[in-house]
């Protein structure tokens, strides 16, 4: 029978290549809060989220969008006197909860990321527009104009390619890339 | 001439077009080949790690594993986020072997192995360090008087941690700027974070930190902005106008990467380091 | 075999018993081991009572045995019980060996059958060496009288003070003009609010007069030979250019002494004083010393000032360091502490952030008779605060600087605070992560504190800033911290912002304790010899360690290890000789080539080469047995005393039980 593993374990677990200390060392003492840029659009600090997966509160956890919100500055790892690697931890986070298919609602993020993947494996290389079909249908009229204008702009200065580039051994890419998934966290 | 395994990043071919040009240009300048990878994947940014870590590292190795392939010494990224993720897989490559043995199984799909053998390299560090600052300045033809500079390093060049001492107050950039004539302002936002791709999934956050960062630099007297990643550059950039029209400011100050302002420097004509007549004039107007 | 051997097995309870079959083994010894010796075996149930030791006893008087093999714990907890039970009847304490059944036997197998069979080669190994024993003698060492202290802080001058007035003599070594230490430089000392120089000026009042005490300061420990005893230690008295038989303290020179200098010593950098100085008004002794790299004289070769202005002519320009070398027998090493440099933080801001002080600043900003006379101000020396903020652990607790917690950083901010209420009045803010308040009085210390109002916020500061958001900002110092308690992040402005930096060891403990031969952790704190129950003695014989030297900590604890150095020194002094562990190793200068081999290996500098004969000499005093130099000798001249090649050799072929095996008889 499989044991089943506390929240706390399972993020550990998935911090796999992660080579800081573990989040157990964790003394709340805040400093990565008190760093944080993005602390003021986060339902909880880092430092909270870190008490709630030490409290095993799942939950509550995955319905935060503190790690949806994160811009991986990676400030917090580095004057983290504990020696954790917080924004890593935030990638663990962003993992698992596409992996369960679990988060906040309206975030962009998980959308955003997941296209950024498909797109990948369709091309080997990253191209705007079609990121922005992602996105655009969740804005608001005006942002999307806004976007439009700014994407006009690109285009005009030359900084915007109209088709898309693509990898030549994208099929060798796109056999590799099954290789991983397999392996790795199943979507 | 020392030659350098090149990898520009999907940026550098779009948005961050005259980072490359200009990069390409001022190397050649110095002395220096960057040579292109040849068929190289996008490196996922921020993107993949919330998706799937193997597959991450996986795609960034495919990079590195072509570049190993070259024969030559040092894997250099212009963009502060290709660094970030080639140094830091790199480092894992080599410490973890049962990753490398994992990302090598799918590697063989391309008839690729990687040891994590490169020396990766930020291209500013390699101007600096390799060329050096003499020559640089040997080679400043117009030094840059009269442009107050912010040296806007951002995030992933100095975090996290990788063989740079100082992350909290590095200097390196601001020494740069100096050797080609521009004053480099100090303000304490030189390292904040500009959002990066929550310019996209949260625009509120990624602008609120723009708008900091800018506010900073220009009360400390910066009438222009370096930068070093083609992320932070279109944050800073091309959302001034928003940020303008969120916080009720009217920043309109000038974003070069280090690039444009090391051509400049240098003498270089203007076309093949991105900078257009307008930003030309603007740039001399403040300078001259 | 002519030795009679005794064999005691011991059942310890259950401990050996309940996987030993301890009759069978004591009947196999005394069956099978007759013809290695053993002429009785007895098992009983605790060997190491006084039956038990009672009935090695009886056998050793009535059997007349030479030889004892005790089969029971490890060595480490009951040889010495069963050497002095052999000694007790008469027969030499050397001539006993304990081996361990239970920590290497019972306690570590659950197979009785194995473990009894194993129990049986661990006696046969035990037999077959102690025939190879031979009688020893511990070293006697006489104690010279004369003790060291190095370090004139609390802790040395306690030490020193004890000793001194037990009726022995000391000699006090300390690198600064004066002692004091850092208790000299603070203001207030917690939780008592004593102000700190007039409770330790006294004392270093007594140091200075005590008729036993011979004060060097100025000095430095150049090189230490000899051992527990007998210390030869050489001491360089640094030329301080004043001959202290002529002068009087007056002060003169220093009025008239026209270069200013910075003192980045006592006053933390926040004050001047000139190139002749004493270091403060009370320094005992009260004799100035002359910064040679600030003064005009020596540099330019003019000036003179305090030459020509002092009344009794003590100014000696000519002046040399000296060397003398005393004979002690203990040491007692008090070097205290050096701050941690905060410019290593640089979110903090210190240096690029004028009104960032440091802990130390601040007491020289706090004390009377500092550089602002006790006035709490800004840099611009007149400003007052309207609000402080007080940072805890910077640089300690975190694995980016030191990981250790410096014990007594917070009871230090809590003081801040009531100093900073007391003179000023301003709004104070106590930035922490936990309030540690161990001691007698501190925890009410601390809600004195909350009683006052200091506003207390739990958070790390992530840092400091001048940028403001908003126009309350304007013009101030931000802290910048996550208030856990509620959760959110805080932008606090305050005037003044006071980082108590945390304590490490002196930048050069590592080559110091060298001199001594004691070894420091990897925080550089020096080792004491138990963590627990030894914290003043250390690895090496004669040399005590106390206060900071051995690891952060407040003022009463400092005291009391000084004091507890003391006591020990004391009563080695007391006793007038001490008795060594004669485990040594010894060489056969017959055998010796002198090839030098073992001269450097030695830990302890315990080998002697003698030029004239040209053989190497194990000098027993130092010599700690551990066995470097006898496994590195080519030529196997090297031999250690209870650890010879024919015991350890015989051990193993017992244990192999090789002495069981007959020999084949081959015809001829």
């Amino acid at each position: 029978m499989a044991v089943e593993l506390s929240f706390n374990k399972e993020i550990e677990n998935i911090m796999y290549a992660s080579h800081g200390k573990p989040i157990k060392d964790c003394l709340q003492c805040g400093t990565c809060s008190g760093t944080c840029p993005a602390i003021e659009f986060m339902d909880n600090s880092p430092r909270e989220i870190i008490g709630l997966i030490h409290a095993d509160m799942k939950d509550e956890v995955l319905a935060s969008n503190t790690y949806w919100t994160c811009a991986s500055c990676y400030h917090c790892t580095v004057r983290c006197p504990a020696g954790i690697d917080i924004a890593d931890m935030m990638y663990a986070l962003k993992r698992y909860s596409m992996w369960k298919g679990k988060y906040k609602e309206g975030l962009l993020g998980p959308d955003f990321s997941e296209a950024f993947v498909k797109m990948i494996v369709n091309s080997g290389r990253s191209f705007e527009p079609i990121l922005a079909a992602t996105y655009l249908p969740k804005y608001s009229a005006g942002d999307i104009i806004q976007e439009g204008l700014t994407a006009a702009g690109l285009v005009l200065t030359g900084k915007m390619p109209l088709l898309p580039k693509k990898v030549k051994r994208l099929k060798n890419v796109q056999r590799m890339v099954r290789r991983i998934i397999p392996i790795g966290e199943t979507k | 001439m020392k030659q350098y395994a090149y990898y520009p990043g999907c940026s550098l071919e779009s948005l961050g077009k005259n980072y490359h040009i200009s990069a390409l240009a001022v190397s050649t300048g110095l002395g220096l080949e960057l040579k292109e990878l040849e068929d190289w994947n996008c490196c996922g940014a921020t993107a993949y790690f919330p998706v799937d870590e193997l597959l991450a590292y996986t795609l960034v190795s495919r990079n590195l594993a072509i570049a190993e392939k070259t024969g030559l010494e040092d894997f250099v990224a212009p963009c502060s986020a290709c660094y970030k993720n080639a140094y830091t897989t790199n480092k894992y490559l080599k410490a973890d072997p049962d990753l490398a043995e994992h990302i090598n199984y799918a590697l063989e799909e391309d008839h690729l192995q990687v040891e994590g053998r490169m020396k990766v390299r930020h291209l500013i560090e390699v101007f600096i360090e390799d060329v050096g600052l003499e020559e640089i300045s040997k080679k400043v033809v117009n030094p840059l008087k009269g442009l107050r500079v912010a040296p806007y390093y951002g995030c992933q060049i100095v975090r996290p941690r990788k063989d740079k001492e100082d992350v909290e107050n590095p200097q390196f950039f601001e020494q740069l700027l100096s050797v080609i004539g521009a004053q480099p302002i100090e303000y304490a936002s030189k390292t904040r974070c500009c959002g990066g791709s929550l310019i996209i999934t949260n625009r509120k956050a990624a602008l609120d930190m723009v708008y900091k960062l800018l506010q900073n630099a220009v009360d400390s007297g910066a009438n222009m902005i370096a930068t070093t990643c083609p992320m932070c550059d279109v944050n800073v950039e091309v959302y001034q106008s928003q940020v303008n029209r969120e916080f009720g400011t009217n920043f309109s100050i000038p974003v070069m990467y280090f690039t444009q302002l090391m051509g400049m420097a240098m003498g270089i004509e203007p076309k093949r380091i991105g900078v257009g007549a307008s930003m030309l004039s603007l740039a001399q107007s403040t300078g001259k | 075999m002519s030795e009679k051997i005794g064999v005691y097995v011991c059942h310890c309870g259950t401990n050996i018993a309940g996987v030993v079959n301890v009759a069978e083994v004591s009947q196999w010894a005394k069956e099978k081991l007759g013809a290695d010796g053993v002429i009785i075996s007895r098992d009983y149930k605790f060997m190491c009572s006084s039956l038990g030791q009672e009935l090695i006893q009886k056998d050793i008087k009535e059997l007349g045995l030479t030889r004892v093999v005790v089969a029971a714990c490890s060595p480490h907890l009951h040889e010495k019980t069963f050497r002095n039970a052999c000694k007790g009847a008469g027969l030499n304490p050397y001539l006993c060996e304990l081996v361990s059944i239970r920590e290497q036997d019972s306690w570590v197998h659950t197979d009785k059958v194995a473990a009894t069979e194993k129990a049986k080669a661990i006696i046969s190994g035990g037999v077959l060496r102690v025939e190879h024993h031979e009688a020893l003698e511990p070293l006697r060492v006489p104690i010279h009288p004369d003790t060291l202290v190095v370090g004139g802080g609390i802790a040395g001058i306690q030490a020193a003070l004890e000793i001194a007035d037990a009726g022995y003599h000391v000699y006090m070594v300390e690198r600064e003009p004066s002692i004091g230490g850092h208790m000299a430089q603070f203001d207030k000392t917690f939780p008592t609010l004593d102000c700190s120089a007039c409770i330790l000026t006294p004392k270093m009042v007594d140091v200075g007069n005590h008729p036993n005490i011979t004060l060097l300061t100025w000095s430095e420990v150049t090189k230490v030979d000899g051992y527990v005893g007998n210390f030869a230690v050489t001491i360089k008295k640094k030329a301080r250019y004043i001959k202290e038989a002529d002068c009087t303290g007056c002060g003169i020179c220093q009025e008239k002494c026209p270069k200013k200098v910075v003192d980045d010593v006592f006053e933390a950098g926040m004050g001047n004083r000139k190139a002749v100085y004493v270091p403060f008004p009370q320094a005992v002794p009260k004799y100035p010393v002359i910064d040679r790299p600030n003064c005009t004289y020596f540099i330019k070769g003019t000036c003179k000032a305090c030459e020509k202005f002092c009344p009794t002519g003590a100014i000696d320009f000519n002046q040399q360091d000296q060397d003398i070398t005393v004979q002690v027998g203990n040491i007692i090493l008090a070097t205290g502490w050096d701050l941690f440099d905060v410019r290593r933080i640089p979110q903090y801001g210190y240096g690029r952030l004028a009104n960032v002080f440091t802990n130390l600043e601040f007491e020289r900003l706090s004390n009377a008779a500092g550089p602002t006379g006790g006035n709490i101000v800004l840099r611009d020396g007149k400003t007052v605060p309207k609000t402080v903020g007080i940072v805890h652990c910077v640089g300690s607790r975190d694995q980016n600087y030191n990981p250790y917690c410096s014990a007594i950083c917070c009871m230090q901010s809590l003081k801040f605070a009531h100093l900073v209420h007391e003179k000023t009045g301003a709004e104070v803010y106590n930035f922490y992560i936990d309030i540690r308040t161990p001691s007698k009085g501190y925890e009410e210390f601390y809600q004195r504190l909350l009683e006052e109002g200091t506003h207390f916020v739990r958070g790390k500061v992530a840092e400091v800033s001048n940028i403001a958001r908003t126009p309350m900002e304007e013009g101030r110092l931000v802290i910048q911290v996550e208030d856990t308690l509620i959760g959110k992040q805080r932008r606090i402005p305050v005037d003044m912002v006071i980082l108590s930096a945390g304590l490490q060891a002196r930048h050069d403990a590592k080559e110091v304790g060298k001199l001594f031969g004691i070894s420091c952790s990897a925080d550089a704190w020096y080792i004491e010899r138990h963590p627990k129950l030894d914290p003043v003695a250390t690895m090496t014989e004669g040399v005590l360690i106390a206060g900071c030297a051995q690891g952060p900590k407040d003022i009463p604890a400092s005291v009391a290890q000084g004091a507890a150095a003391a006591a020990r020194v004391l009563g080695k002094i007391q006793q007038k000789e001490i008795s060594l562990e004669p485990v040594r190793a010894s060489i056969n200068s017959d055998k010796c080539s002198g090839c030098r081999i073992c001269n450097d290996l030695c830990p302890f500098n315990a080998i002697l080469f003698h030029e004239d004969t040209m053989v190497s000499e194990v000098n027993p005093a130092l010599c700690q047995g551990c066995g470097t130099c006898v496994a590195a000798c080519p030529a196997g001249a090297i031999s250690g005393t209870g650890f010879s090649n024919e015991q350890i050799l015989s051990q193993i072929e017992g244990l192999l039980l090789l002495n069981l095996v007959k020999p084949e008889v081959v015809p001829a």
